[in-house]
């Protein structure tokens, strides 16, 4: 029976895998790249937003919140009517320059300036310092700017009733904002940043293991005893891309994990955030991953059996994640959801589809299987000009 | 038996070898001696199936290393003269990870292993990771995965380079032994003093062809030197193929580390 077996093509294409894996399971280098490095970018996505749930909760239209105020004593009318909105003031520098200072700086948001020229009048002028170089000033000064305005608008509705005018007689036109966005929409936005990164990782996770099995082995001087072994050359590329696989399998594992795990802390104490997708959309996504990941490795085999040095192949495949990744990046801002066109392209269409699941919503079968189908394909084909160059005598004469 | 027939190769614009033809047959050790650059290495590239050649053909037990390379590389054991291990592996594991690829299993490939392990002397370092190995330890592991499976055919390469002088010692008696058991093996030294003792048949190449060959008291008679050092410089020189930078007074002989009478 093991004679039989050990005649076999699949038992010396599972000896050389499981060498493979036994190998870099004992490799810093593999384990890091795919047991931390996933975990770096669900971290920065969860915590910037954790940041924006934060912001959003503290700059809330109806939230109290201390602005710092010079010279509000002049104005107490002005005072009362600020605290009537929840804006309540804070201590300012005493001096132009160091308010303009602080402001400029970002010691402070902004600072409201009543002249003390204001005192017993009712037409006066303020300054409003702010800096909008600055993100987080751009919902604080227009809660500022609103709030006077309303003041204005309150003072003149009196003037014009007093005098026998309508009360909109300064202000024909009403404007009412109505905003049908919810804040949770700033989650959702950042639920939409996970489909690149996962791509990036999943292009990342082999790329150390199909490095140092191929170029690595011919620069260590291995590779000639390995290919003393009656082994078919494309089996032999096949065992080694399939150990690749699974460290990437790996690596997707985790970085899918880390991402649902993170995301979740994000948004635990915050009403506002919309939870993130639930654990089967990330199953979903990990299943859609897999043809991705044969691609991956597939081009990663590719580029380490062409390139004549584990350096030239450092650079290339440092690269090549980048190149699903960017396009992936566009999506964040206009997510495509799964089309019938969109899963005939490979890589693209397994994006669109991590689109879709991250929105919740469940893709078709159909549309999940032509995808896995073109990629498929397209990374046997790779594969196949990998294993093609892998039988080259330069392969290893140039080594 | 291993037949290389009028082999030709050549990379590019370099001619590696011309026609080089030799047979090593079963129960005798054959030597192939050259200068560096003689074209000894790209000889067992063709012969252990990682090079084909342009013209002429290798057999290893008739078959056909071309057109049959992996059955011909199964009666092949070769040490190459680059070592090459891995360094998170062991050198037993080395041993299982080849025998494997060569189709062992089971006990008997364990057996196996055990058996080479105390032959080579490898007992200290059989489970220790590779990294940090001797240049004596690399050695002693590659025969190991050379011999894995019972190879009836050995290329050796440089077999005993780095090795101290028991190491050197417990190799050539090994290579004697498989000698004695019918093996046929081809080997290249730079030791000339190794290769008088261990050789029966010595085939001198240059330029990529063979320039002298027969048994080496054939070879001195020929040539009239005692030292095999002398006879293959003067073998070179008839042949026009020793270089001016080249030709220095005779040194006397090697002795062969750990050969000297006590």
């Amino acid at each position: 029976m093991i004679s039989g077996l050990a005649d076999g093509w699949a038992y010396r294409l599972l000896t050389v895998f499981k060498k493979e894996m036994r190998d870099h399971l004992r490799d810093r280098r593999s384990l890091l790249l795919a047991l931390i490095y996933p975990l770096l970018g669900p971290l920065l996505v969860a915590g910037g937003l954790y940041m924006a749930g934060k912001t959003l909760q503290s700059d809330h239209a109806s939230r109290p919140v201390t602005m710092p105020m010079a010279g509000l004593e002049y104005a107490p009318e002005l005072a009362q009517h600020l605290a009537t909105l929840n804006i309540l003031p804070a201590p300012a520098p005493a001096t132009a320059e160091a308010r303009e200072a602080a402001v400029r700086d970002g010691r402070l948001p902004l600072i409201l300036v009543v002249p003390e020229s204001a005192q017993g009048h009712a037409e006066f002028t303020v300054d409003i310092l702010t800096n909008l170089g600055q993100v987080d000033n751009l919902r604080a000064t227009a809660r500022l700017t609103d709030a006077i305005q309303s003041y204005n608008d309150t003072i003149a509705a009196g003037r014009a009733k007093a005098a026998g005018l309508p009360e909109n007689y300064a202000h024909p036109v009403v404007m009412r904002k109505v905003n049908v966005a919810r804040d949770a929409n700033i989650a959702v936005f950042f639920y939409n940043m996970m489909p690149p990164l996962v791509i990036f990782m999943i292009f990342m996770g082999g790329v150390h293991l199909a490095i140092d099995t191929t170029v690595g082995e011919r620069e260590r001087g291995s590779l000639e005893p390995l290919l003393l072994a009656p082994v078919e050359r494309g089996g032999l590329l096949l065992g080694k891309a399939l150990a690749a696989l699974v460290f990437t399998a790996i690596t997707a594992g985790v970085n899918l994990t880390a991402f649902k795990l993170f995301l979740e802390l994000a948004v635990a104490g915050s009403e506002a955030l919309v939870a993130p997708p639930g654990w089967l959309a990330f199953a979903g996504i990990f299943i859609v991953s897999i043809p991705l990941m044969a691609i991956a490795v597939a081009l990663q085999m590719m580029v380490a059996v062409i390139t004549r040095s584990m350096k030239e192949a450092q650079i290339y495949l440092g690269l090549l994640p980048l190149v699903p990744a960017l396009p992936g990046m566009v999506l964040v801002f206009r997510p495509i959801h799964a089309t019938d066109t969109s899963v005939l392209v490979p890589v693209f269409g397994q994006m669109t589809l991590f689109n879709q699941l991250v929105a919740d919503r469940l893709p078709s079968v159909a549309h999940v299987g032509i995808s896995a189908l073109v990629t498929v394909m397209a990374a046997a084909v790779i594969f196949a000009v990998a294993a093609k160059w892998f039988r080259r005598e330069k392969m290893f004469v140039l080594g | 038996m291993i037949e290389i027939e009028h082999v030709s190769k050549s990379f590019g614009a370099v001619q590696a070898l011309s026609g080089l033809s030799l047979t090593a047959r079963d129960g005798e050790i054959t030597g192939l001696i050259g200068p560096n650059g003689a074209g000894k290495t790209t000889a067992f590239r063709v012969v252990y199936g990682l090079l084909l050649a342009d013209h002429g053909c290798a057999r290893v037990d008739g078959v056909d290393v071309a057109t049959h390379r992996m059955k011909a590389q199964r009666h092949l054991g070769v040490l190459p003269d680059v070592r090459g291990l891995y360094p998170r592996l062991s050198a037993r594991e080395h041993l299982r990870y080849f025998g494997q690829l060569h189709g062992s299993g089971g006990q008997a490939l364990e057996a196996d292993i055990d058996d080479l392990i105390e032959r080579l002397g490898m007992q200290d370092f059989a489970d220790r990771p590779a990294k940090g190995f001797s240049r004596g330890q690399e050695l002693k592991v590659a025969l190991g995965r050379a011999l894995v499976h019972r190879p009836k055919n050995l290329i050796l390469d440089e077999p005993t380079n780095g090795l101290d002088v028991m190491s050197s010692r417990a190799v050539r008696e090994l290579i004697f032994e498989m000698k004695g058991k019918g093996h046929c093996i081809l080997l290249s030294s730079h030791i000339m003093s190794e290769v008088s003792l261990l050789c029966d048949k010595l085939v001198i190449c240059a330029e990529g062809r063979v320039v002298a060959e027969g048994t080496p008291a054939q070879m001195r008679a020929e040539t009239g030197a005692e030292d095999l050092e002398e006879v293959f410089v003067r073998i070179l020189k008839r042949a026009g193929m020793l270089h001016a930078a080249h030709e220095r007074p005779a040194a006397p002989a090697r002795p062969i580390p750990g050969s000297e009478a006590p």
